[in-house]
């Protein structure tokens, strides 16, 4: 067979090889990014310790004897994260169910592409009308001192992920058998007893799935908690507190630490704080939610 | 006379309805909003001047933020456009099959889930501090092209899954090159996804603020001129002007210069989807 061996063929494998190794080489960015988070966090695990780090209540990386600690902002993190998760979820889902079994099929053909181009609007616009509309709102209605709060900015968040949440459930509601429906309507079951006790169901792993995305990108998001959650580095005692999550301490800091100060070590140790929290959902996304070649659209 | 249970029925579906509805009037609201408050300040001076005034941006325009979005986007797409097209062509033309692809997929998904303000972390500690970069048009362009890499990737796969498998089949069985049958018969099909994938892209760099704000951003800054120096960009001087108390008049404009030109960049990579969708269907 060696006198069919063209030229081509040198040309098919060094593209092949180009391909994989580009690939490989692109994707292991994200461990260059870990290694460089823990590279230039390291002298303060050992100096602090990674379980004061988490659970120290105070910040103050600048003092004579510095203290720090993260636990106030982590706190906040999930916090704000949660209560997105919580007002989105119920509705994103009632959508996602609409538009999968009831929704006549041309509010379909416009419900969906005007959700798809929402995702589109920056956070930073979520955050600048929140701020400036939202929080004033608060200010107004409840007399208060300032409208910035955990809650606000939850609320905030929910708007944001709640298209993503009615993409990806719905899509893990369409790829539910076809069989079931025509079986249970055959039976004389009512449309929403089979939404409800089969449909829903059968599309659970979907479903959590499209949820734990959206907690992660809730708990990774800067902008709207930067301009809306108050930023204050008091433990919050409730939803209507003030707080600082992790990703706005770092926008906020990260300018006036110098490198190699234990501030700016502080600053990274945080991120990889936030990193390793939004990577461990995602690993346990998908190695025990989604079957096999049915992975969530992360856009 | 109802049965309670036809009732429940019919208010199950009734509530379905509403959430659909608080959901659609919710999003729409915001545009509604934003085109109502911002549309008055909008002129071509505003889009074509410098910023102006004191405090500074109070006044003028915000011409030079725009070209610092543009540079850093276009900078962002030359950096990421290649090696995601090769990783998406590697995923989907050679390796669909290998185990090693399905750990590619987790690295990809977990890649896509860094949040944005840690991969300006990274290229900070990496390029701004270690590499001396300092805060810069080359540093913040490389922030969002590590971010916007995999959400190219996942979308150029797409485009290429949508491509009819049956032509991949005839062309392996007529003996054409991989090479070939990569150049001649699927990357043509597969072209409008790929370019709605870069347009996608692009418009979540230029809207992405927390990757430039500590990489690339200045509060002023002239048009780019080097790649070395900060610039302005337009999500955060939006941000400035607005949490700097300096103009809500002018923060309102910019939000809406800001959205219109995302919508459009995200509609125009819709239509081109769903175009090829339907040429590939008819």
């Amino acid at each position: 067979m060696q006198v069919l061996k063209f030229k081509s063929d040198k040309v098919d494998t060094f593209l092949g090889s180009l391909f994989l190794v580009t690939a490989w080489a692109s994707v292991l960015l994200l461990a260059a990014l870990l290694l460089f988070l823990l590279l230039e966090s390291w002298p303060l695990w050992s100096r602090v310790g990674v379980l004061s780090f988490i659970s120290g209540q105070v910040w103050l990386p600048l003092s004579a004897v510095p203290q720090i600690g993260i636990a106030p902002m982590l706190v906040s993190t999930l916090w704000v994260a949660a209560g997105a998760l919580v007002l989105a979820a119920p509705l994103g889902l009632a959508c996602a169910a609409f538009l999968a079994e009831f929704a006549p099929a041309p509010l379909t053909a416009v419900m969906r592409p005007v959700l798809n181009l929402l995702t589109g609007i920056p956070s930073v616009v979520y955050g600048f009308l929140g701020a400036a509309v939202l929080v004033r709102f608060f200010e107004v209605s409840f007399d208060l001192p300032s409208g910035e709060s955990l809650f606000a900015a939850s609320l905030v968040l929910a708007i944001m992920v709640l298209p993503f949440i009615v993409a990806n459930s719905e899509i893990a509601l369409r790829s539910v058998l076809n069989d079931y429906r025509h079986t249970s309507l055959a039976l004389g079951v009512s449309r929403p007893y089979y939404v409800m006790r089969i449909l829903i169901p059968a599309a659970r792993k979907g479903i959590i799935a499209s949820m734990v995305l959206a907690f992660g990108r809730a708990a990774g998001e800067t902008m709207a908690v930067l301009m809306m959650a108050g930023n204050t580095m008091f433990m919050p005692g409730s939803w209507f507190n003030q707080g600082e999550p992790l990703p706005a301490l770092i926008a906020l800091e990260l300018g006036s630490a110098s490198p190699g100060s234990l501030h700016y070590q502080a600053l990274f140790a945080a991120g990889l704080v936030l990193l390793v929290l939004v990577i461990l959902v995602n690993i346990l996304l998908s190695s025990f939610l989604l079957p096999k070649g049915n992975e969530v659209k992360p856009f | 006379m109802m049965k309670p249970r036809h009732l429940l029925d019919r208010l199950f579906i009734l509530s379905l309805w509403i959430a659909a509805l608080i959901v659609i009037t919710i999003l729409a609201a915001i545009i509604l909003y934003l085109f109502s408050k911002g549309s008055s300040f909008i002129s071509l001076d505003f889009i074509l001047d410098r910023p102006q005034g004191s405090p500074l941006g109070s006044a003028g325009g915000v011409m030079p933020a725009i070209m610092g979005t543009i540079w850093l986007v276009l900078l962002a797409l030359l950096a990421a456009g290649f090696p995601a097209l090769f990783t998406a062509i590697y995923l989907n033309e050679y390796g669909s099959q290998r185990k090693s692809s399905r750990i590619m997929n987790i690295l990809l998904q977990s890649m896509a889930s860094v949040p944005s303000i840690i991969t300006g972390l990274f290229i900070y500690a990496l390029c701004v501090v270690r590499l001396g970069w300092g805060i810069s048009l080359l540093a913040g362009s490389m922030a969002l092209a590590l971010m916007i890499f995999p959400v190219l990737v996942v979308s150029i796969r797409e485009a290429l899954r949508s491509v009819d498998s049956q032509t991949r089949l005839a062309a392996a069985a007529l003996g054409v090159s991989k090479t070939y049958s990569l150049r001649r018969i699927i990357l043509p099909q597969a072209i409008p996804g790929i370019l709605a994938a870069f347009l996608l892209a692009m418009g979540y760099a230029a809207g992405a603020t927390a990757p430039i704000m500590v990489t690339a951003a200045a509060i002023v800054a002239p048009a780019p001129q080097s790649l070395f120096q900060p610039v302005m960009a337009l999500p955060y001087h939006l941000y400035i002007l607005f949490n700097e108390h300096v103009s809500m008049q002018q923060a309102y404009a910019t939000a809406l210069v800001l959205l219109i030109l995302l919508l459009s960049i995200n509609a125009l990579a819709l239509y081109l989807r769903s175009w090829q969708e339907r040429k590939q269907a008819g």
